[in-house]
């Protein structure tokens, strides 16, 4: 695997993941149900999982994993049934803008997020993730 | 005769790299589709010998999308790829259809294999 060819892959698809989930959530912020935008930040989650995963970037695959897992439920109520739910997606949206920055700074696979992981893996998380805001 | 393959997957990412692993190998990859809905169309356009569908995809789910690909054409070899935690969604699109599936991240040995196997099986 030619590692530099796919980070710059990576970097490129990355930052427009990441823009496209920003976008989707400002309208989310506005209205909760809005399904194309639910579906859109979970398809975006797990392609940034995918290419994590496939570069050795840990932290962006388990962070892209947990936010996703929490998308599909959240899809299957048809709504981000949390009043902080949208504040947990900005939350993992900006670390994981943080990881894509320090791969393009470094070239190093980035360290993981992980006061954010184990809030998440809280079943009280979204106060907590707040609380890490 | 070499093997052409048509791949669907909505990340330019995955797409590249199964074109970086198969070609070597002898495949031909003779079309890209980013949607589920351009993966039919490519299919029908195209007729590939086998087509790899990514699961998650806008527009049309991969699932939906084997399922309309097989109604053109009931012999259609399809490779779902999917990711960890996805195997009920493997198994509903097996069901639909689906010849096999690749797993990512991948292996390209076990990719090559996969399709391997596809090519070589009758209609």
């Amino acid at each position: 695997m030619d590692i530099a060819k796919y980070r710059t892959l990576f970097l490129e698809e990355a930052t427009e993941h990441l823009a496209e989930i920003g976008q989707a959530l400002l309208t989310l912020e506005k209205d909760p149900r809005a399904s194309a935008e639910i579906d859109t930040v979970f398809r975006l989650m797990h392609s940034m999982k995918g290419m994590g995963a496939s570069l050795g970037y840990d932290a962006v695959s388990a962070l892209a994993h947990r936010l996703e897992d929490r998308l599909g439920a959240w899809r299957k109520g048809g709504r981000i049934d949390d009043a902080e739910g949208v504040a947990v997606l900005f939350r993992g949206l900006e670390s994981l803008e943080r990881m894509v920055a320090i791969v393009r700074e470094t070239g190093e696979p980035p360290p993981p997020d992980a006061a954010l992981l184990a809030a998440l893996d809280d079943p009280e998380s979204p106060k907590k993730v707040r609380r890490l805001s | 005769m070499t093997v052409r393959v048509l791949v669907a997957d909505d990340a330019r990412f995955m797409r590249q790299l199964i074109r970086d692993i198969i070609e070597p190998e002898g495949f031909e990859v003779v079309g890209e589709a980013a949607d589920g809905r351009a993966a039919v169309e490519e299919f029908s356009r195209l007729q590939p010998d086998i087509v790899t569908m990514d699961i998650v995809m806008p527009k049309r789910s991969g699932i939906d999308a084997v399922k309309e690909i097989l109604a053109l054409d009931p012999t259609a070899k399809v490779a779902m790829v999917s990711a960890l935690g996805q195997e009920s969604l493997v198994t509903e699109a097996l069901q639909a259809g689906a010849s096999d599936y690749i797993v990512k991240p991948f292996k390209p040995d076990a990719v090559i294999e996969t399709l391997r196997k596809l090519a070589e099986k009758a209609p």
